[in-house]
């Protein structure tokens, strides 16, 4: 007999070992669908999750694509936590390409230390002003912010499509659909030779500890916590309910935009079509999966990041479709919800003995 | 077709309080029977009983002689028990033919027939085909009294069904149920609307604390005895002694204040005018959904008001949020003290935080100042004799007194000039009302003010030294306490009028 009982109180450690506990069964599941299409499943869970990272190339490419989802997902983590749900992290990282793009083929020509930081922070202002728009909407006119930001995505996408293929599209390239190479001055600088890792990951990591300060030690971070736990609370003590709304997308959105910059003057130099692969969807993932904590989220992007390259390896080597990445972010956000389940219950094996009351 | 309910020796007791004490009650086809009673007099308890909501600890019903076992809501309707809640239970999004159809056994055209002709037959009039959510409260009741009498019910239970119809609808109710009533339907009336019961119904049973204390004729009744019945004869020795030398200087001035919302189920305001004297406590007493809800939060600021209407010592407030006001020392402890007043999982001195103020250096430039918060929240625990001393427990581990005790002792610790509360002592054990309702007299006697909400009309009267009734949105004149007697204060909590 199994008995499952609600628990008096949920405990911390389980609350963070929920989250290895979805990783773990990712991978049982993950080993089945492998066995079921005729692979060794530990062969392919290796070529998946450790060939990839097996040298120093493949740690820098982890930490190049966790760099955007641990960035994103900071930011989400402000919204989440004061129960704002911006599904558009991509859409803000997309418009913040786009700002501080424009502001780097501006100066194509121009070498300069000044170059960089201003088109850094084009994009932050860019990605900020691009969230601004749910959250005002939401403010004013009571609309679900979940559906505006989410159509916002195609907007930015849409509107960058037509920047690359028309007015902003490289004149010396054969009309494909992309812009100019950045200028040097524009790029961020590469931190070891032969490696792509690029200075990004700095200001992933100074956010980081700014989000960890600002969450738990100011009283903007004690606003956010009690108007996620309950609004009703928030609006008896007097916290300014509108303008936190506008702030966390804002910040939200300077966080997505700063990834989308990152991505352009990073590894990619220029603008096209695909300046993300998802990553905005991809970091509601990880920010859960991290339980909205700066620190777990640092770690969840790496694991997230992993699924990334996994898919390329496992392409190459086991000639699957790349979208297995995406199966498995899918598998951990699904394991992860329901092992959400043991936070507020625990299951009892009573062995075979009959029910008493 | 005679149709006989029978309720007998009915008892529900939930831990701490006995909802349905040995209830036992009849009911014939024929007659509209009113159930009377203040709001937890356990009207709802047995009303959820009979439809099979909650299960009794004790007790049967029987239907024609024949006893009921009524397990689940499903058991109820198959019985022809009818049921139409306070609260519709309404898809918005859909037709109201789709909500009809939903449960209902027929297939769609057979059902579309049955509907029109029960549409035809009352007189009702709703275009089955639009969706929900451009109904009235009135059509939206219509459509929830149609899906009952699809099923032929032999019994009808409506549970405050006015709380949100216009006067005109009212009436429309009214007659409908009348007709219903003369086809040999059996109507059971929940409310606590005096005149309601008066003009609608034959018989009214009275409900008070858990237990039937009377049935009778409605004929044989009028507004003061019924008001009698429900409230009870309160004793109010403890009173507290009379301020006379009350001082002149005005704390608070309310003025033309009015509310309307747009949420069908809040009430609106009307015209509310008082003032408050230093040291003075003014009682607001009512039945709870009368407006109480909106006046607390209009004071509070958690809803703003228009401009002019609220007047702190002289200053403009209506326009400031419940921090700003705390900056002039007011201080505010919401009826909901579980999920409102303090966030259960937070820690005990997290929820001493929220009360900041500039000076409380809680938040040094912007900065979470745990040490200091600590302290103070330790003051907090010592000074009102909170059970713990530990200030990182999380507040879900107090009881419901102790933690009504570090509600209060935040909002006083920074001995405000007025103190707004709304039902401070509901649910809570002898003891704990005993402390907090000295605490209340101690800083009367201190020369601070205080507005007391409550629907516990023994405090009021202990505590007020004025006392004024909300009813429906409307405060009636402002009576000194001792010229105050249960049976004038049941009579305006019911919507009557005192000279």
């Amino acid at each position: 007999m199994i008995k499952i009982e609600r628990r008096d109180e949920t405990s911390n450690l389980i609350y963070f070992l929920t989250p290895v506990l979805a990783i773990f069964l990712t991978l049982v599941t993950g080993a089945i669908i492998f066995y079921l299409l005729g692979f060794k499943p530990l062969e392919a869970l290796k070529f998946f999750f450790i060939t990839p990272i097996s040298d120093l190339y493949g740690l820098s490419e982890l930490l190049i694509k966790a760099t955007p989802l641990c960035l994103i997902a900071i930011g989400l983590s402000f919204c989440f936590k004061s129960n704002n749900w911006n599904i558009g992290a991509e859409g803000q990282l997309t418009f913040g390409g786009i700002v501080g793009g424009g502001v780097a083929l501006l100066f194509y020509n121009h070498e300069g230390f000044y170059v960089l930081p201003l088109i850094i922070l084009a994009g932050a202002i860019g990605g900020m002003i691009f969230a601004m728009i749910p959250a005002i909407l939401k403010i004013y006119f009571n609309t679900n912010e979940i559906l505006v930001s989410l159509m916002l995505v195609y907007v930015s996408k849409l509107l960058l499509d037509y920047l690359v293929v028309g007015p902003w599209s490289n004149p010396e390239g054969f009309n494909f659909p992309e812009t100019r190479q950045f200028s040097d001055s524009a790029r961020l600088p590469i931190l070891f030779e032969g490696l792509r890792i690029h200075a990004g990951i700095f200001i992933a990591l100074v956010s980081v500890i700014l989000a960890w300060v600002v969450l738990f030690k100011t009283y903007l971070g004690f606003q956010i916590k009690v108007s996620g736990l309950s609004l009703k609370t928030a609006k008896y003590a007097g916290f300014k309910g509108k303008t936190m709304i506008l702030l966390v997308f804002m910040i939200s959105g300077a966080c997505a935009g700063l990834a989308g910059v990152g991505e352009i003057t990073g590894p990619i130099g220029q603008l096209h079509r695909m300046i993300s692969p998802e990553y905005g969807f991809t970091a509601i993932i990880v920010a859960f999966l991290g339980r909205l904590n700066p620190i777990g989220i640092v770690f969840a992007s790496l694991i997230v990041a992993l699924t990334y390259l996994g898919a390329e390896t496992a392409q190459i080597f086991l000639q699957v479709p790349k979208y297995t990445g995406q199966v498995f972010q899918g598998m951990i956000l699904f394991f992860l919800l329901a092992s959400d389940f043991l936070l507020f219950f625990r299951i009892k094996f009573l062995g075979f003995k009959k029910y008493e009351y | 077709m005679n149709t006989k309910l029978k309720v007998s020796k009915v008892s529900k007791i939930y831990p701490g309080c006995i909802a349905n004490d040995n209830v036992s009650l009849e009911f014939e086809s024929g007659k509209i029977y009113a159930l009377l009673g203040e709001n937890g007099a356990g009207k709802s308890t047995l009303v959820k009983i009979l439809s099979g909501v909650i299960n009794p600890d004790e007790g049967q019903i029987f239907l024609n002689d024949k006893l009921l076992k009524l397990t689940s809501p499903k058991d109820a309707k198959n019985n022809n028990i009818g049921m139409v809640f306070q609260h519709f239970n309404l898809f918005e999004t859909l037709s109201v033919f789709e909500n009809l159809s939903i449960d209902s056994g027929e297939n769609n055209d057979e059902l579309r027939i049955l509907v029109n002709n029960i549409l035809k037959k009352y007189n009702f009039k709703i275009d089955l085909d639009v969706p929900i959510l451009n109904l009235s409260a009135g059509q939206k009741q219509k459509v929830e009294i149609v899906r009952c009498l699809i099923r032929n019910p032999k019994v009808l239970i409506m549970d405050e069904p006015t709380s949100v119809l216009t006067e005109q609808e009212t009436e429309d109710l009214f007659l409908s149920l009348k007709k219903f009533s003369k086809e040999g339907i059996l109507i059971i009336y929940i409310t606590h609307k005096l005149k309601e019961v008066l003009s609608l119904c034959d018989e009214v049973a009275v409900m008070r604390k858990g237990k039937v204390v009377s049935i009778s004729k409605t004929l044989e009744e009028n507004l003061s005895s019924l008001a009698n019945k429900m409230i009870g004869e309160s004793l109010n020795k403890i009173k507290k002694m009379s301020s006379n030398n009350l001082s002149e200087e005005q704390i608070l001035r309310v003025s033309r204040l009015n509310f309307n919302s747009e949420d069908p189920y809040e009430v609106n305001l009307v015209d509310i005018n008082f003032t408050l004297s230093k040291g003075e406590c003014l009682g607001i007493a009512g039945i709870s959904g009368n407006g109480q809800n909106e006046l607390f939060q209009i004071l509070s600021g958690e809803t703003l008001s228009n401009n002019g209407s609220i007047m702190f010592r002289s200053k403009e407030i209506s326009k400031l949020n419940p921090k700003e006001r705390r900056e002039y020392l007011m201080a505010f402890s919401p009826e909901d003290r579980i999920s409102q007043a303090a966030v259960p999982s937070l820690k005990i001195y997290e929820n001493v935080a929220l009360n900041n103020f500039k000076t409380s250096n809680f938040f040094e430039r912007g900065l979470f100042n745990e040490r200091k918060i600590k302290d103070h929240s330790k003051k907090i625990l010592s000074n009102f004799s909170v059970n713990t001393d530990n200030v990182n427990l999380r507040s879900q581990f107090l009881s419901g007194g102790n933690l009504q005790k570090l509600i209060l002792g935040r909002e006083l610790i920074t001995s405000p000039e007025l103190l707004i509360c709304f039902n401070p002592t509901w649910g809570l054990d002898v003891g704990a009302i005993n402390y907090i309702h000295q605490t209340l007299v101690k800083i009367n006697e201190q020369g601070k003010s205080i507005i007391l909400i409550s629907t516990d009309n023994d405090e009021l009267l202990q505590l007020s030294d004025r006392i004024s009734v909300i009813n429906k949105g409307k405060l009636s004149k402002i009576m000194s306490a001792e010229e105050v007697n249960p049976e004038k204060l049941g009579l305006l909590m019911g919507g009557g009028l005192v000279d």
